[in-house]
């Protein structure tokens, strides 16, 4: 541990740079804009900018981009709170109270419990990271191919088990993103796969296109229906209300605790910020004696969610930098990014990139601190933002869209599949289809099969080296246990109605 | 109007589709197992299966709640119709910039949907069709030097 202190004393000599704190505010100046704006999310705020940042050297890329993370987290709370529309899927939880509250006058209230109450969160994510990620890397130094396949499978197992998605549902949004990330050339064997002898499609489809499609086109459509107006609180702030707000924070001690141990579990596994968020607001509600208070402008409302949601964006990068495993939509975006600079995800990064992986995790600790004030500073001007017209806003943010499809590989052709994947978001949205499913299966599902051949090339062809210890055996073992669990809920639970479930799921599925 | 049944149905068939067409990709490969374990098409072959059954049990599924699902409306005729008014457009957008490219097209784009999607004043159309693409410009060609798609008109003026 004291180990890991050194380390972070390193990276913070990494991280605190003019320069990289000029991107950090640039980033999260960026993020709150891209979390304010509908149709404009974490992911595929982080997927727009990753091809300018290609000729960055990582530490910057990576601290603009992380920065650019936690900017939209805070942002996504802005517009919950003040217009209830959540500007991010995981912020969703916080319109529940958080609306009411506003209505009721006391926004700066709101505003300063969610932003206070997401640092706070972050801050835990972050010191967990801190604590256990050298550790959990170097335990998977270890890892042979077989141990790397049982990992991967138990993350695709537990979003079906705890995703909160509709089983069947999950899998259709997971084995979506298999197939498009198996087309083009197979890189064990070299043969072309699903290329259907089109050229476009030899180099594959991008995972960053049907992000930017599936999140960003999809989702503008979704608010263009709804008939966007921001017709809410207005966004000025009374620095009194803030002062008492803040004092009054540790009153809810137990809550934020609470929505942290949710979020970080729920970013270490990938559940993801959006699930953290909607479990932390259901346990806050379960347990509170306030109960019928919620909905109806409870800050204990807004603080769980939004602890939870930063504390699971924040512990999402633990099993990205550690295993190579990415916790959340965004952060399997980041750990493209990785890959693109030429890292290589994984333990080996803590033992070759000491000032990337420390920087990094340096950069997190003042990033979320500059993002809390940021956040506050600005929400007159963000605020006052979305008084434009959405039929101005709406149509720029497609021409960022499209741009940022067209970057990722300066083919015309992703254009189209930007546009197609917009399409299919839309339905899925509609229909309760997990999304992030998709994307972590497109990033990491060819690892996974490169993985599994690797294993079997070792064995000769025999699935029986996925149990030949008890760490790859356990891991394997847990896996199945968790594929299983929906049919075994489902059998154990027609008993009880169904239907109110079904109901549950459906809501939660977000 | 369209209801969730419909809705779910429709996207299910899109999902069966897909899992057909992928099956008669990986069955150009070889989707065995052999000494040295899955060959190519092995995952492509059982993804597509997997993605093809699913498909029929959430259509079935959707079929055997057909009652509740068919109150269900997901779509109603006037949010629809923003739908549309706003989807449509982009497609129009994306066939222009491969014929004349992103900046012009996103002009066009702009200046159609502002003045006649929004029914926005001339000016506010025009300033903003002419400003993003310009600023567009200047931070993708002149900061970070990415290219953007260009088309005739980016030729005629010497940019391409």
């Amino acid at each position: 541990m004291l180990s890991n202190l050194d380390a972070l004393l390193h990276g913070f000599s990494v991280a605190l740079t003019m320069h990289h704190i000029l991107l950090m505010m640039a980033g999260v100046l960026l993020g709150i804009l891209v979390g304010v704006l509908p149709g404009l999310g974490a992911p595929n705020g982080v997927t727009l900018l990753l091809p300018l940042t290609f000729s960055m050297d990582p530490v910057s890329a990576i601290i603009l981009l992380t920065s650019l993370y936690w900017g939209a987290l805070f942002g996504g709370s802005t517009t919950s709170i003040l217009f209830n529309i959540p500007g991010e899927p995981s912020s969703v939880a916080t319109t529940f109270d958080g609306y009411p509250m506003a209505r009721q006058g006391r926004a700066t209230e709101a505003l300063t419990y969610a932003f206070l109450s997401a640092g706070f969160g972050a801050l835990v994510g972050i010191i967990v990271i801190t604590l256990l990620s050298s550790s959990v890397a170097s335990f998977a130094l270890r890892f042979g191919p077989p141990e790397y396949f049982a990992v991967y499978l138990l993350a695709f197992a537990s979003f079906i088990a705890f995703g909160g998605g509709a089983p069947l549902k999950t899998i259709i949004s997971m084995g979506l993103g298999f197939g498009f990330g198996m087309m083009g050339m197979d890189t064990v064997s070299g043969a072309m796969r699903l290329t259907f002898d089109l050229p476009e499609l030899i180099r594959g489809i991008s995972f960053l296109v049907v992000v930017i499609g599936l999140f960003g086109l999809g989702e503008l459509l979704l608010t263009i229906e709804e008939g966007p107006e921001f017709k809410g609180a207005s966004g000025r702030l009374s620095p009194a209300a803030m002062l008492r707000a803040a004092a009054g924070m540790p009153r809810y001690w137990l809550a934020m605790l609470r929505g942290s141990a949710v979020g970080v579990w729920m970013g270490v596994t990938p559940g993801g910020p959006t699930a953290a968020s909607f479990m932390s607001y259901g346990i806050a509600r379960r347990a509170s004696r306030r109960r019928a208070q919620f909905g109806k402008g409870e800050p204990e409302g807004v603080i769980a969610p939004e602890t939870a949601d930063h504390a699971a964006g924040t512990s999402a990068m633990l099993p990205m930098l550690a295993l190579g495993i990415p916790g959340s939509a965004t952060s399997a975006v980041m750990l493209g990014g990785l890959m693109i600079w030429g890292l290589n995800p994984g333990p080996m990064l803590f033992v070759e990139q000491k000032d990337f992986v420390w920087g990094m995790i340096a950069s997190m600790y003042l990033g979320n601190l500059v993002g809390v004030v940021l956040a506050l500073a600005t929400v007159p001007l963000f605020a006052a933002m979305l008084s434009v017209s959405f039929s101005i806003i709406g149509p720029v943010i497609v021409t960022i869209c499209i741009v940022g499809a067209y970057t990722v590989a300066g083919a015309p052709f992703d254009l189209w599949l930007a546009a197609a994947f917009g399409a299919a978001g839309y339905m899925m949205k509609k229909l309760d289809y997990p999304i992030a499913p998709l994307v972590l299966a497109m990033v990491i599902g060819d690892k996974a099969e490169d993985a599994f051949r690797q294993s079997m090339l070792i064995s000769n062809g025999s699935v029986g080296v996925l149990w030949s210890n008890w760490l790859v055996g356990s891991l394997t073992t847990l896996a199945i246990v968790f594929l299983l669990w929906p049919l075994a809920a489902a059998l154990l639970g027609r008993r009880r109605a169904p239907r109110a479930a079904m109901a549950a799921n459906a809501e939660g599925g977000a | 109007m369209v209801t969730r049944l419909q809705l779910e149905l429709a996207f299910a068939a899109l999902v069966f589709a897909t899992g057909a067409t992928g099956l008669a990709g990986a069955l150009e490969l070889d989707w065995g197992w052999a000494s040295d374990g899955p060959q190519a098409g092995f995952f492509p072959f059982r993804v597509s299966l997997i993605l093809m059954g699913a498909a029929l049990l959430v259509a079935l599924q959707a079929w055997r709640g057909r009652a509740a699902l068919r109150r269900v409306v997901v779509v109603e005729g006037e949010g629809g119709g923003r739908v549309l008014r706003f989807g449509l457009p982009i497609l129009g957008l994306v066939a222009v910039a491969q014929w004349l490219g992103l900046y012009v097209a996103m002009a066009l784009y702009l200046l159609g949907s502002i003045r006649l999607g929004g029914r926005r004043s001339w000016g506010v159309a025009l300033g903003v069709a002419l400003g993003v693409p310009l600023a567009t410009f200047v931070v993708f060609e002149r900061w970070f030097q990415v290219p953007l798609l260009k088309g005739p008109l980016e030729i005629l003026l010497g940019l391409g």
